[in-house]
């Protein structure tokens, strides 16, 4: 620069690059005669495109120049050679105008770059502008944003809708002049109410509160003095039962058990009430009673939450079980199912039969609750103690004492066919097994509950206590005469067994005053033993036996001949007559089959159950028909006429029975209907 | 009835229809049942049509025989004697035509009417029963005219000889007597068990049963059925059948008989029983052919049973009625 300034050094020039004109005009003025040289100035006079040109031609005339001054000094010119001056000289011009040129790019550059960062920088200003603003934009739509979103409390408070405010607030709250246009006047006013309201209501609550207190304290005096009275009650009942007794007005004792009949199941509910009513009205011999365990009674009707709670504590029990003792094997859970699904309800019912002779019949009936059904077992009571007889063993066995009471009703199978599917999901074939244990399910015992079900024959529609009184004067009949019929079975048995056929004195019409052939054996048989004898197939196949009969062998002997009769009981006794079957062991062995006389003496005991039952109720059948055999070996000894080994011997049985004739009708039979008061027989 | 009195029931007599169509028997209770034979015997029978289409109490008494006429059956009951239309039975009417008695002289107690039978020639019913006499009565006018005594004990069993117009009788006293119908007098007296080839003194001398067939005759009970020549007066022939016979007849060249024992002996006139063949009850009082009907041409026997065999094939049992 100190060659330019030493060349441009005449004028004082003050260059100024971005000063204002004025400022350095004022400094300039200082001077005497400054000029201004402003190079800015010029600079927008300047055409960059001629500029660029006039660098172009520059450059070439400088390149040309250099090339000449080559030329000059290759052409062995010296330094200090004109034209090399010259030229250099004009290089060095060349050379300032290049210099120039490129101060003035360079200024150029400046100027340029200054433009753009100022607009930069008005750019950036309106931007940043911008950005507030939107800022601002975004911050205000916030706000309003959550201005709107604002849920004040009072939206939350339920008011009454407007027409019942309209209604019911008083004017000076509601003031509907206001209120009518103004949306925020009205939610205030509305407020208002709300609140009014809310404060009454408060008010009533605490007086109701108090009010409610006192009543409570009143109650819990009057329950004080309840209590209180309680155990003087209990005193006078106390004091009244042997007045009761007295009186025979059991009230107490009715009441007691109307308490405990609350917890019974339907069924025996029905029993009970229909033995009690029947027995109030027609026998006086009938009472019922409960027994059995209440508290588990009622345990079984508790509200399901309670056993549901059970459940889970005995799962978690069963769990625990479960764990320590893995060995329980399948069968044992599955007799634990049997178990559960024949369980009885812990109430029952004992009905007492008393009879005219001092014996006691014992029914206790259950209600085994799976399966539905009732159940009987059985006990008699006796006033006398019974004689040992041998072959009244099975008389008054509990287990088959009321076996066909109806024709039928065995009592081995639940009468229930629903049961059926029961059994089959815990594995029960036969509930023959369990009844021992259980009772037997007969078929009377049902409808005397009430129950009836399908697979009975009758459809008679009725149902509970309709079907128990229908059925309720029969069975009680039938029950006391099965009862009777046994007892006196039971001592005709021991009589018999000592050889006595016991005759009563109204019956002593049907036979002669002598009778010769005794009975010498009375003795019980199975059912197995019954089918193994010869003489009785017969009665096998028509059908006249079955497995719950009692089957008995009586031995009648005269002299030399012996008359075995195989009996059969059924244990619908009398209403069924025995049947009996005959074998004569007399000079070689005749039955039925191969005697027509004795065919007939067969048919006249068993036929004519009508003349040989005796008075009512006919309980002295059996000896009846044992004493008629007697009498009709007696005539069939003795009217024997034939001598079998042709001798002429005096014969065994002398005749001493009165017959008009010994043979009749193309059998021949003989004689064997006894006439009274002739006393002779004769033919049917 | 119950099961119990079937089970001690008898049948002591049948008879067929004169159209060969129903079977009538009688039973010891008196009842008398009218079976079709054209029901029983159809392809589609069934256990119903071996019931009785009628079942009446016709008698007090067991109904020891039947016989049919043209138009009635006839029943012998207790000492008495009915008569119902076959035309009548059939539409199941059980009003008797008419009911008689023969004049006994015993009163103490009835006599029973064993056999019936009757004499084409003169119309006339023979009966002969419990007071050991044979009466005979006119079917016309319904008069016992006369009575033919000799049996000293009752009798049993009753036969007509259609060429000489001879009525034979058995009876208890063990005596075939043989008299003539139009004198009405005794003409021959046979006592069989006094005869050795016959007798059987461990049974009796009793006769139950008696057939005849131009010359023949056969009669047994206590001794051995036997076939007798009735010119020579001599069993030809006993068969040696174990039991009692109570009822004999002549079919072709064969004799059947039955008796005590269940079943039915084919015996030949030789002698020789060709067969016995086994039937259900115990033992037999009765037996009836029906050759009046070619279609139903069938044997029924009946006894110690409420059942009725039937026989198709005289050789099987076919099947069984029952009361």
């Amino acid at each position: 620069m100190s060659s330019d300034a030493v060349k441009k050094r005449k004028p004082k020039v003050i260059r100024s690059e971005g000063g204002t004109p004025e400022a350095k005009r004022g400094r300039g003025e200082s001077d005497q005669e400054v000029r201004v040289y402003n190079e800015e100035v010029e600079l927008e006079g300047r055409d960059p495109q001629q500029d660029y040109m006039l660098y172009k031609d520059t450059c070439a005339a400088l390149a040309k120049l250099m090339a000449e001054i080559q030329e000059l000094k290759a052409g062995g010119a010296k330094d200090g050679n004109v034209e090399i001056e010259e030229r250099r000289r004009q290089s060095s011009v060349h050379f300032i105008t290049l210099k120039k040129l490129n101060r003035l790019a360079h200024m150029r550059l400046k100027k340029g770059r200054d433009q753009t960062h100022e607009a930069k920088q008005r750019v950036d200003v309106l931007h940043l502008q911008l950005q507030n603003l939107l800022y601002e934009v975004m911050h205000l739509q916030k706000e309003i944003g959550k201005c709107l979103e604002f849920k004040s409390q009072h939206e939350e408070i339920e008011l009454v809708s407007e027409e019942e405010f309209f209604q019911e607030a008083p004017a000076e709250i509601s003031r509907p002049h206001v209120t009518r246009n103004d949306q925020h006047q009205l939610t205030l006013a509305r407020l208002d109410w709300e609140l009014e309201q809310r404060k009454r209501l408060a008010e009533q609550y605490k007086t109701s509160l108090a009010s409610k207190e006192k009543i409570q304290r009143a109650i819990e005096q009057k329950r004080e003095y309840l209590s209180s009275l309680q155990p003087g009650l209990q005193n006078i009942m106390q004091a009244s039962l042997p007045v009761q007794e007295y009186l025979s007005m059991p009230f107490e004792h009715m009441q007691k058990q109307a308490e405990v009949a609350r917890h019974l199941p339907p069924p025996l509910y029905v029993l009970l009430v229909q033995v009690g009513a029947y027995g109030q009205a027609c026998d006086k011999n009938l009472s019922v009673s409960i027994s059995g365990d209440v508290d588990e009674a009622k345990a079984l009707s508790r509200p399901p939450d309670d056993s549901q709670d059970d459940e889970s504590d005995s799962d978690a029990e069963e769990e625990q079980q479960n764990t320590k003792r893995r060995r329980a094997t399948v069968g044992a859970q599955l007799d634990d199912k049997r178990k559960g699904m024949l369980r009885r309800h812990p109430l029952s019912l004992c009905v007492d039969l008393k009879c005219k002779d001092g014996s006691v019949l014992h029914l206790f009936f259950y209600y085994l609750m799976n399966l539905n059904i009732l159940t009987v077992k059985t006990k008699v009571s006796t006033s006398a103690d019974l004689s040992g007889a041998v072959s009244a063993g099975e008389l008054l066995n509990t287990e088959s004492l009321l076996n066909c009471l109806y024709a039928s009703d065995h009592g081995k199978e639940t009468p229930n066919p629903s049961n059926r599917y029961q059994f089959d999901k815990v594995g029960i074939t036969t509930f023959a097994d369990y009844v021992s244990d259980l009772g037997h399910p007969y078929v009377w015992v049902q409808k005397l509950g009430g129950l009836q079900f399908s697979s009975d024959g009758s459809q008679s529609g009725l149902r509970g206590s309709a079907l128990s009184a229908s059925h309720m004067e029969r069975t009680i009949k039938l029950l006391r005469g099965r009862l009777q019929a046994r007892l006196s079975l039971h001592k005709q048995f021991s009589s018999l067994e000592h050889s006595i056929i016991p005759v009563s004195s109204e019956c002593q019409h049907l036979f002669p005053a002598k009778v010769i052939s005794g009975l010498t054996r009375w003795t019980m048989m199975s059912h197995q033993e019954f089918t193994e004898l010869g003489f009785v197939q017969h009665v096998l196949k028509a059908g006249l036996v079955h497995e719950t009969d009692l089957f008995f062998m009586a031995v009648v002997e005269r002299g030399t001949a012996r008359l075995m009769a195989a009996v059969v009981l059924n244990p619908r006794y009398p209403d069924v007559s025995p049947l009996f079957s005959l074998s004569l062991l007399w000079k070689g062995e005749r039955s039925g089959r191969s005697d027509d006389n004795l065919r007939a003496i067969e048919s006249e005991v068993n036929v004519f159950r009508s003349e040989l039952q005796g008075p009512r109720p006919g309980l002295q059948l059996l000896t009846n028909q044992i004493q008629r055999l007697c009498v009709c070996l007696d005539v069939y000894l003795e009217t024997e006429s034939q001598v079998c080994d042709g001798s002429e011997g005096p014969k065994e049985f002398p005749r001493e029975k009165m017959c008009l004739r010994t043979a009749r009708g193309p059998s021949r039979l003989k004689p064997f209907k006894y006439n009274h008061p002739q006393g002779f027989f004769s033919h049917r | 009835m119950g099961p119990v009195e079937l089970l001690h029931m008898s049948v002591f007599s049948q008879s067929f229809s004169p159209c060969g169509r129903f079977l009538a028997a009688g039973n010891n209770y008196g009842e008398i049942a009218v079976f079709s034979l054209s029901a029983a015997l159809s392809p589609d029978a069934s256990e119903g049509s071996q019931k009785p289409i009628l079942n009446f109490t016709a008698h007090d008494g067991p109904v020891f025989s039947l016989l049919s006429t043209d138009t009635h059956l006839l029943s012998a009951g207790n000492g008495e004697i009915s008569a119902w239309s076959w035309a009548e039975l059939i539409k199941k009417s059980t009003k008797a035509a008419w009911t008689r008695k023969p004049n006994y002289e015993t009163s103490l107690e009835i006599p029973e009417i064993n056999a019936m039978i009757i004499s084409p020639k003169d119309n006339s019913l023979i009966v002969g029963g419990g007071d050991n006499n044979i009466h005979i009565m006119d079917m016309e006018t319904g008069v016992f005219k006369s009575v033919l005594k000799g049996h000293t004990d009752y009798i049993h069993c009753l036969c007509f000889k259609e060429r000489e117009g001879e009525i034979l009788s058995g009876g208890e006293d063990g005596a075939v007597r043989i008299w003539d119908s139009r004198t009405n007098r005794p003409v021959h007296c046979i006592e069989v068990f006094k005869y050795e080839e016959c007798a059987r003194p461990q049974f009796g001398k009793w006769i139950s049963c008696l057939a005849t067939d131009s010359d023949w005759m056969l009669c047994g009970g206590g001794p051995s059925l036997s076939l007798w020549h009735l010119r020579s007066m001599s069993p030809t022939s006993v068969f040696p059948l174990p039991g009692c016979q109570r009822e004999a007849v002549f079919y072709q060249d064969l004799i059947m008989s039955v008796g005590e024992g269940p079943y039915v002996s084919h015996c030949l006139h030789g002698g020789t029983v060709k067969a016995q063949i086994p039937c259900s009850p115990s033992s037999l009082n009765t037996l009836a052919l029906n050759l009046k009907n070619t279609e139903h041409r069938v044997m029924t026997v009946g006894g110690s049973s409420h059942q009725i065999d039937v026989f198709t094939n005289f050789s099987y049992r076919a099947f069984s009625l029952s009361f």
